[in-house]
């Protein structure tokens, strides 16, 4: 069929296409996500990075990931899904971060970013040196670049200090920037400066396939209390210790469970002993996710919330950081971080448990958070970047020199050595002489093609 | 097929299946080795004829001068064969040889392609060519023959690029531009 001006429908189609791809619309990306935090590393930031990507292959797009090595798992990695990842060969020297090097990287990122035909780069947890680097060689090298910061912090420490620095002179110049929940939006922009229009709110999700409710519908003769935390002063270990005598004396029926480790685990069981509550509170211990590092003051975004309303459990928990934004009301009780206003929302919640149906929250939660639903936000976010202009150094130095009498001018230093270096690189092994890598398609992407196979071949019988 | 210092041939000759990859060898490189070893001779010859003016110093010269050359140094694909124009040869027998596989290096600085084969009754795969780095669209030809030998099992094959049955040629040369 073809329309008064003799044009087919195909050719229209492909002329919208075109020009969507032209706006940076509806193209498909290639996207290389960069942090120092990945499996076999557990955490909130490993498994955005591993779920995003899953959703984003499933989408279309390309999608590989970067990190340095854990151990012996050095090199290149295909996980789930056919994504990529490439084990960088550079050990980590505290907190799972690698040392920073300023340049060092800079051979690495480039050679991976040249190879997989990389479009934009997607730098993930303000923490991770790696992800700065990688995001200060991409903008060198021209590169459309994206942060998304993970976590809240504050502003007075030394260390506070220091980390808002790094991040101002990273987001001087990022495309696009992503927080996980409002309160997180406003702590990054306070922190590094950025303009607020440059940073969208895309938050965490939850795998509601695997957290979900006990077929068996819970006795109320026994109320269980599960903490999982690792047992530091920042996710409120000290305030357990004073809240459980106090819920156990007010409650009996109530029984904890502790698990995690941590510094405070002592003081805990001192507790236990202390109230003789060895029968009702069980102490599990270390459990792998003790591991993971924290430097959290506390949460931008808490999943082991969305994983307990997943499971049909209601969660009570201190109104600190971006938490009051993640579930409504009826699915979490909030206190706050004061041991009496505790005992007050466990108070609460236990009277709210017996109209609590845990299927239909499991069902509600369905509804409210998916990582299909952050996958095609983040979408948005990169359609964007592509559409920001191209600028060169001398356009992007002045960004750099607004960020303080003496670190703007260091800073500018910085870019310009980095952009020499690049001179350097690109002398040395040029482009051309880096071979790009074959495409090789997701697995569900191969998998879809086959039942189209099938499909086809079952109509045609 | 050429690329950078690498050229890969393919040639059918009696039977065999011949996959050929020469490397170019670099004049300026020779030349930037010769000036190494020149230096570093000098520093010692010096060190031995003043021998009453050893000091300290004399050695971080020959450390230093030590440093320059090894930074300098040439090696081309195998030192036996650089003038001689032999071919350094290791053979597999094909019988051991379960599968050949093209892998994905990752160094702190740079990434890479590497042939390797995976045999019978050994801990480690054997790298095809062991101290060069030629591009992978010229190894993907040699994996597509040996791939497509094994997954055969090497028996009234009719793939064309097939190679020896009885060995697998592993062989390295270098030409001079």
């Amino acid at each position: 069929m073809e329309n008064v001006t003799g044009e087919g429908i195909s050719d229209q189609i492909g002329r919208f296409q075109t020009q969507l791809q032209m706006d940076g619309r509806g193209r498909k990306h290639r996207i290389l996500m960069v942090s120092d935090f990945f499996f076999p590393n557990f955490g909130g930031v490993e498994s955005h990075i591993y779920y995003l990507s899953q959703c984003l292959l499933k989408l279309g797009h390309k999608v590989v990931v970067m990190t340095h090595a854990y151990g012996n798992r050095s090199g290149v990695r295909y996980v789930t899904g056919g994504l990529k990842v490439y084990y960088v060969p550079w050990k980590p020297f505290l907190m799972q971060n690698t040392l920073p090097t300023l340049f060092l990287t800079f051979p690495i990122v480039r050679t991976i970013l040249i190879r997989e035909k990389i479009s934009v780069v997607h730098g993930h947890q303000a923490f991770s040196t790696l992800c700065h680097e990688a995001l200060m060689h991409a903008r060198t090298m021209g590169y459309k670049v994206v942060f998304t910061d993970h976590s809240l912090y504050g502003f007075a420490d030394a260390g506070s200090i220091h980390m808002n620095k790094v991040l101002q002179f990273t987001l001087a110049d990022v495309d696009q920037a992503i927080c996980v929940s409002h309160t997180s939006k406003e702590n990054t922009v306070l922190r590094s400066g950025i303009s607020p229009e440059k940073v969208f709110m895309v938050p965490n999700a939850v795998d509601t396939a695997m957290f979900t409710p006990s077929p068996d519908r819970l006795s109320c003769d026994e109320i269980v209390i599960v903490v999982i935390s690792r047992l530091v002063y920042r996710k409120g270990a000290d305030l357990l210790v004073e809240v459980i005598p106090e819920v156990c004396r007010l409650f009996p029926k109530v029984r904890f469970i502790v698990g995690g480790d941590g510094p405070k685990r002592v003081r805990i069981e001192e507790m236990r002993e202390k109230f003789s509550l060895q029968d009702r509170v069980e102490m599990l211990g270390a459990v792998p996710h003790a591991q993971v590092r924290s430097v959290l003051i506390s949460e931008a975004f808490c999943i082991a919330i969305l994983e307990a309303a997943s499971c049909g459990l209601l969660t009570v928990s201190t109104r600190v950081g971006g938490v009051p934004e993640v579930l409504p009301d009826d699915m979490v009780v909030l206190a706050e971080p004061a041991p009496k206003d505790m005992v007050r929302a466990v108070r609460k919640a236990i009277d709210m448990l017996p109209g609590i149906d845990p299927q239909v929250m499991h069902l509600r939660m369905k509804k409210l958070y998916s990582w299909d639903d952050v996958a095609k936000r983040t979408e948005i976010v990169y359609d964007r970047a592509m559409q920001s202009p191209q600028t060169d150094l001398l356009e992007r130095l002045p960004r750099y020199v607004r960020c303080g009498a003496w670190a703007g001018k260091l800073f500018c230093l910085v870019m310009i050595i980095n952009y020499l270096l690049w001179c350097l690189l690109e002398y040395l092994q040029p482009t051309e002489g880096i071979e790009e890598v074959p495409d090789i398609r997701p697995v569900h992407a191969r998998l879809e093609s086959v039942d189209d196979t099938c499909e086809t071949q079952g109509k045609g019988i | 097929m050429s690329s950078g210092v690498y050229t890969y041939k393919h040639r059918c000759e009696g039977g065999f299946d011949i996959h050929e990859v020469y490397i170019k060898r670099s004049k300026f490189r020779v030349l930037f080795s010769y000036v190494g070893e020149i230096f570093l001779f000098a520093n010692v010859l010096h060190a031995l004829l003043l021998k009453e003016s050893l000091c300290t110093n004399s050695f971080w010269s020959i450390s230093f001068a030590f440093v320059v050359a090894k930074c300098l140094q040439y090696k081309p694909v195998k030192k036996a064969t650089f003038y001689s124009g032999r071919v350094h040869r290791q053979f597999v027998p094909v019988g051991k040889l379960l599968k050949p596989v093209l892998n994905e290096h990752v160094t702190p600085i740079t990434c890479y392609w590497s042939l390797v084969l995976l045999l019978h009754s050994e801990d480690k795969l054997v790298r095809v060519f062991k101290k060069v780095y030629p591009p992978v669209k010229m190894m993907v030809p040699i994996w597509k023959a040996l791939d497509a030998f094994t997954n055969y099992g090497g028996m009234g094959n009719s793939v064309a690029l097939q190679p020896n049955p009885l060995l697998i040629n592993v062989e390295q040369r270098c030409t001079t531009t």
